[in-house]
């Protein structure tokens, strides 16, 4: 299955490492972007190092006071309209996690 | 005709939030979504409780007496009487310390015949992959 | 052009996820989409009539009562958990469809996508 979950916390959620897909996206959205943002002790999030493809939302991003340059290489940035795209192009089921 | 196949997948525990409460009741409301369908049509849901979300399943909770609110054991004996499946991850159980003897397995008081499903996630997984649809609460 | 289903259960003023959920929905319909929106739990406070727009309150009702009129977006409240928190029809926004929770399970049937976002 392609199934997106959706990351509102700047925390790790534990059911992460047991999700199993086809095709795996996490989506960083509200305070989730700041594992893409943040790094802790120069260390990244370790929510970036698993087998995904990673975005985060433009607009809570810059809400946070944070630019795409600031963040870790492996996200892609994307806005609303793209998220809707992802929603209906890319994946088919979604957690919100 | 089609039957659409809804998961709700509860890892919340119980009473600081409405949450896991919400899960139950929507999933119960598949009882009377066809009214809203085309002749034929139904929704099949299926509950799975996992992470501190089996929690939910406890025995013995009191909610009622001492807060006056339906406790979520009164809500998954119901989810049980009206022959919903109600699936519990085995490993978070094991990690929690509990066993069949501490969770709600049946509605047998109230004439459930259906029984909960202690399962691996593995099999948790599957039913979210043959889900049509995904309510994560 | 598809349906998306999204059921909300977060509180008016806090979390921002009703914030986030409305403006999905809104760059959904923009996008040609279909969007019902399912507000049960502490969600139904966006239902409420006569909220005031304060700047450091999320404000959705103008939104939400300009994507009702466009047609494509149905925005529904869960009948028990408003009456629950005292809002009945007359403190219903206009517009804002009143059901009990299968009216989410009937959406959710018809839908290509579902976002379900839990309540805090």
């Amino acid at each position: 299955m392609k199934l997106a979950v959706f990351v509102n916390q700047y925390d790790e959620p534990a059911i992460l490492d047991r999700l199993k897909a086809d095709k795996f996206g996490i989506i960083l959205v509200q305070n989730g972007v700041y594992h893409a943002a943040v790094k802790q002790n120069g260390q990244s999030s370790a929510i970036l190092s698993k087998d995904a493809e990673f975005y985060a939302l433009q607009e809570d991003l810059e809400s946070r006071g944070f630019g795409s340059a600031e963040l870790d290489p492996k996200v892609k940035v994307i806005n609303y309209e793209g998220l809707v795209d992802l929603i209906f192009n890319d994946y088919e089921k979604f957690l919100w996690l | 005709m089609a039957i659409k196949k809804l998961a709700f997948i509860v890892d919340k525990l119980p009473y600081k939030a409405e949450t896991s409460r919400l899960a139950f009741t929507h999933a119960i409301a598949s009882q009377t979504v066809e009214i809203y369908l085309e002749d034929g049509d139904n929704v099949e849901p299926v509950i799975a409780l996992v992470g501190d979300g089996v929690l939910n399943a406890v025995k013995d909770q009191k909610a009622l007496d001492i807060y006056g609110v339906t406790s979520l054991e009164m809500h998954m004996k119901n989810a049980l009487l009206l022959d919903l499946r109600v699936l519990v991850c085995k490993e978070d159980m094991d990690r929690l310390g509990l066993s069949e003897d501490n969770i709600v397995m049946d509605a047998e008081e109230i004439g459930g015949e259906l029984t909960t499903q202690i399962v691996p996630f593995e099999e948790i997984m599957k039913e979210m992959e043959t889900a049509d649809h995904l309510l994560y609460f | 052009m598809g349906k998306l289903t999204i059921g909300c259960f977060s509180s008016l003023v806090g979390s921002m996820t009703l914030d986030f959920a409305v403006k999905l929905a809104e760059t959904a319909v923009k996008k040609g989409h279909e969007v019902d929106l399912w507000l049960s739990g502490n969600g139904v406070m966006l239902g409420k009539t006569r909220q005031s727009k304060f700047r450091d309150y999320s404000y959705l009702a103008g939104t939400v009562q300009e994507l009702i009129k466009t047609g494509k977006f149905q925005i529904c409240n869960c009948e028990a958990c408003a009456k629950a928190r005292g809002i009945d029809k007359e403190d219903t926004m206009e517009g804002v469809l009143i059901h009990s929770m299968d009216w989410y399970l009937a959406s959710a049937f018809g839908a290509d996508r579902v976002l379900h976002i839990g309540g805090e």
